[in-house]
């Protein structure tokens, strides 16, 4: 349908176009560090002239049109997907994966999955010994951090800062985008919301790249890993990781950082606006650092009683809580079966850190997984239902803190809960039936959906997802990164939407 | 009903030595006599809340599970307190991780665990049936529309009750006649018939070497995780419209899914690897867990998939355990409905199964259920996980356990033995199997009710004494 101002009236078009043309900016800062660090640029420079262009393209050619529920979804799910498509084009361009001997598809798959890991802010990655990650240039290795940067706080919340036209409906592209049960306004005007969750996105990152560089690290590493900590996506510029350091400041830093980052970032901007600290009074964080403490302390308990001193157990147990708790995924390890290495663990702490990988952090973070409010408004629902056999006509409200739980906020987590542990299930049945053993398939896909970073079994932090999983299973991983990054239900609702519209109108065509 | 089941062991065991006749009789004896008294002393309540009879047979239960630990003390199956209490839970849950090999000559400890997986098996049934749906949760399911002149099984407790052991006990019957058809002896069958019929899998050597064995155990745990309300409608005539059950169908389709699947994925081919296949994918289904070695090299997702049948389970209102099939579809359901919640959120749709509206206070129970029993397997994983179990194991010994289904299997799809595991690890699963056994929510209300009563003690005491101290 042409609207009145000469373009194609279509949402989707629009949005992904901006979105396109957003994420050529990255690839194209990346050229000019390759350029600057004196190595060819050209595959990074053809990659963002191609997105840039297909972004154009898009976006002058349409104009926003109605933001119905069906249009929300469509319009996010597609953009994440195509954003994700353009993403992988300097791996192929550059020939990051073209490894000799490997088909043009796996080179292919190669390249998508990492770029999906990258915009989903997973941290899953298949480079490694075959094809270290040391052995790239600078502007790749950028490139690859700035993905997830983009990814953490939401590339469509990026778009809506500079799109007035979407007005009050951008807040449903938001809602629909960010983790969590909807998104706080912090301003009146929806624009304005989404450029202060982007000013305190990037105020966090400049401060965590300050406290990395202050703790030991070079200039680009403290920036790169900076853009992943604050979107608690895990990427490292090193094979091995934050071990690639071996230093306890770095980590330090790099926890305070992570929980900030996996904290509800409305928390940050009222403690900012009031100059107080307010995180502690909401239920939701002080529920999240008590299952961190616990986690930890739990974890550190068991490698302690498993021979590893009290406070090398403490420091491995503190890091790699936290780095799953948030859904970030670095490692500390400084190689396989070091102390790091949780897969070589004993299995009483990997279960807790399974446990961790399946909550993630806060709702209105950059985190992933099931989210603590959900876990609590969870927990809430049971015990009143187990209350209710006692007294069958009295009536218990769900409460979070003082404030009762609206009975439609219930059921939306409790179906958002069992499409979660569907997707999980079934997520396992077909990894295995790739291939894959059952702790390994069922550590990938919890790790794709929270979008963890590294999982159990054959993946653990020092490992490539290339030797755990075959390259079908590695896109079935993809597509459930993709899924659990925008919260599951725009992305299966990208598909039906289109075929619902299509049999209403189909309905409505008929006499 | 223990003080019956010791009697009849004792005057079993005259089959052969005689040896535990006197001791099980005099057991028995006095068990029944104390119940008698108890039962005659003690008046039930004007008032019974729905809590009170949950929590009623969850008691039921724990302390049936310390008599048959006796009983096996008593008699020296075990010496070992730990075992019996293991073995003894498992025969009473029906799950298929006992730890005692009784002799063979011992036939009190041979028909005490057989007997002990039957009363199990009709305890899960009296409690799907017959208890849950009057007292709670999933009041929907029951059959009681006298409609058109229908005779229906459940129009109320007592009829079902009655008709629940109408329909196992010919089931039992017709199942060791099958069993003595195929070729086993007249007291094996009965035993091996128990273990079917209850779902219990629990077995002295390996009576299915035979291939007619195999295949009526097949057909018997194939009936016995078929709802008793499909059975009754057999029974009674009320066949029209009986395969357009969606739970059937689904209950069939799942055996015959099952089969092909791990057909496929363990490379079986021919009758006898079709034979095999059914034979462990309908031990999975009806969470029976009769042990089959694996023949051949296992894929990784052939025992995924054995570990999912089991955690799907049979259908609702039979003696399986498992999450069951009804509630599968009524999640399923929920997660449409929520998909289309997304795109219309103020649309009002009801989830209809079985072609009734289910009610949000059901549906809300059964998503509870989920989260439990998720919960339980998590923390049940970790408990024993910390006790030295691999993850594998652990994962499998925890979801096999609340489903009350076995026997565990490696990685390469091979038998694990719970013998080899720790005491603590056998005991940690315990609770998990009372949860499974019971359908979740009667264990879980006496557990509440059981930590509201001491945080309400605990308060009033806390009271008293600030109380005291003020006054003082």
């Amino acid at each position: 349908m042409v609207s009145a101002r000469g373009g194609i009236r279509s949402t989707t078009a629009h949005v992904t176009g901006l979105a396109l043309l957003f994420i050529s900016l990255g690839m194209l800062l990346s050229a000019v560090v390759e350029y600057v660090d004196g190595t060819n640029g050209a595959a990074l420079l053809m990659a963002a002239t191609a997105t840039a262009v297909s972004g154009a393209a898009l976006w002058w050619s349409t104009r926003p049109g109605a933001l119905d529920h069906a249009t929300i979804f469509t319009a996010v799910g597609t953009t994440w997907l195509v954003a994700s498509a353009f993403g992988a084009l300097p791996y192929l361009f550059a020939g990051t994966f073209a490894v000799a001997g490997r088909p043009w598809a796996v080179v292919l798959a190669d390249a998508l999955f990492e770029s999906i890991s990258g915009y989903s802010c997973t941290g899953s990655t298949v480079f490694g010994g075959h094809n270290p990650i040391g052995s790239q240039g600078s502007g790749v290795l950028l490139y690859r951090q700035l993905t997830q940067w983009a990814g953490g706080m939401g590339i469509v919340v990026l778009v809506v800062t500079v799109l007035p036209s979407l007005r009050a409906s951008g807040l449903g592209l938001i809602d629909a985008e960010a983790p969590g049960m909807g998104v706080d306004r912090l301003a009146p005007r929806v624009k304005d919301t989404a450029t202060r969750f982007w000013k305190l996105y990037t105020g966090l990152t400049a401060l965590i790249a300050v406290g990395l560089l202050a703790a030991g690290m070079g200039p680009f590493d403290a920036i790169a890993h900076a853009l992943t900590t604050a979107s608690t996506g895990g990427f490292s510029t090193r094979d091995a990781s934050i071990g690639h350091w071996d230093s306890l400041s770095v980590e330090l830093v790099l926890v305070v950082a992570m929980v900030l980052g996996a904290a509800n970032f409305t928390l940050h901007w009222r403690s900012l606006a009031s100059r107080r600290i307010v995180h502690f009074r909401d239920h939701e964080f002080r529920g999240y650092l008590t299952i961190l403490g616990v986690g930890t302390l739990l974890v550190a308990g068991m490698l302690a009683i498993d021979g590893m001193g009290v406070g090398r157990a403490l420091r491995m147990g503190v890091f790699n809580v936290v780095t799953l708790g948030t859904s970030s995924g670095f490692g500390n390890a400084t190689g396989a079966g070091s102390g790091g290495d949780f897969v070589r663990w004993t299995a009483g702490p990997q279960m807790i850190l399974l446990f961790l990988m399946v909550f993630g952090g806060c709702a209105g973070s950059t985190a992933g997984g099931v989210k603590v409010v959900r876990l609590r408004v969870g927990m809430s629902h049971a015990y009143r239902t187990l209350r209710g056999f006692r007294r069958p006509r009295a009536l218990f409200p769900v409460r979070q803190g003082a404030r009762t739980v609206p009975e439609a906020i219930v059921e939306r987590i409790a179906g958002f809960m069992v499409v979660y542990g569907m997707l999980v299930v079934v997520g396992t049945v077909a990894v295995t039936a790739l291939g894959t053993d059952l702790v390994t398939a069922v550590g990938g896909v919890i790790g794709a959906l929270g979008n963890m970073g590294p999982a159990l079994g054959d993946v653990g932090p020092a490992d490539s997802f290339v030797d755990g999983f075959s390259t079908p299973a590695r896109m079935v991983l993809a597509v459930l990164m993709l899924v659990g990054r925008l919260e599951i239900f725009p992305m299966l609702l990208m598909l039906v939407a289109p075929y619902r519209s299509l049999r209403g109108a189909g309905r409505s065509n008929r006499p | 009903m223990f003080s019956v089941l010791v009697i009849v062991s004792g005057l079993v065991d005259l089959l052969g030595s005689g040896d535990d006749t006197v001791p099980m009789v005099t057991l028995g004896v006095l068990a029944g006599l104390v119940s008698s008294i108890g039962y005659s002393r003690i008046r039930a309540a004007e008032r019974v809340r729905d809590a009170d009879v949950l929590g009623g047979l969850t008691l039921c239960l724990l302390l049936l599970v310390m008599m048959v630990s006796a009983a096996h003390l008593l008699i020296g199956t075990t010496g070992s307190v730990v075992d019996a209490l293991t073995d003894s839970t498992a025969a009473l849950t029906t799950t298929a991780l006992g730890v005692l090999a009784p002799d063979v000559g011992d036939h009190a400890g041979r028909f005490l665990r057989a007997g002990s997986q039957w009363l199990g098996g009709f305890g899960g049934l009296m409690v799907a049936v017959a208890i849950l749906p009057f007292f709670g949760a999933e009041r929907e399911f029951a059959d009681r529309s006298r409609l058109r002149g229908r005779r229906p099984m459940t129009p109320n407790r007592l009829t079902a009750m009655r008709n629940i052991v109408y329909l196992h006990g010919v089931v039992s019957v017709g199942t060791w006649i099958g069993y003595v058809l195929a070729g086993l002896g007249t007291f094996d069958a009965l035993m091996v018939a128990m273990a079917t019929v209850s779902t219990g899998g629990m077995v002295d050597g390996d009576p299915f070497a035979d291939p007619a064995v195999q295949y009526v155990a097949i057909a018997g745990m194939a009936v016995t995780g078929t709802s008793l309300v499909v059975l009754w409608r057999l029974v009674v005539g009320r066949t029209r419209g009986l395969m357009r059950s969606a739970e059937l169908r689904a209950y069939l389709g799942l055996l015959v899914l099952g089969t092909a699947l791990l057909l496929l994925w363990t490379g079986g081919s021919g009758p006898d690897g079709i034979r095999r296949a059914a034979f462990t994918v309908t031990a999975a289904v009806t969470t029976t867990g009769f042990p089959s070695a694996p023949a051949g090299i296992w894929a990784a997702a052939a025992p995924v998939l054995l570990l999912g049948l089991v955690s799907i389970g049979p259908m609702t209102g039979s003696a399986g355990g498992g999450f069951q099939i009804m509630r599968h579809r009524a999640l399923l359901k929920v997660a449409l409905r929520e998909m289309v919640r997304q795109l219309h959120p103020r649309v009002v749709s009801r989830v209809r199964l079985g072609g009734r509206v289910v009610s949000e206070a059901t549906l809300s129970r059964i998503v509870v259920v989920q989260f439990l029993v998720v919960s339980v397997v998590f923390a049940t994983a970790t408990v024993v996980a910390a006790m030295g179990l691999d993850m594998a194991a652990a994962l499998g010994v925890a979801i096999h356990a609340i489903s009350t289904g076995g026997p565990v299997r490696a990685l390469d799809g091979s038998l694990l033995d719970p013998t080899d595991w720790s005491a603590p690890v056998r005991l940690a699963i315990l609770p998990a199997m009372v949860i499974g056994r019971l359908s979740v929510y009667p264990a879980m209300v006496a557990a509440s009710s059981t930590i509201s009563a001491v945080r309400h003690r605990v308060r009033l005491r806390r009271r008293i004494l600030s109380y005291r101290g003020r006054a003082g």
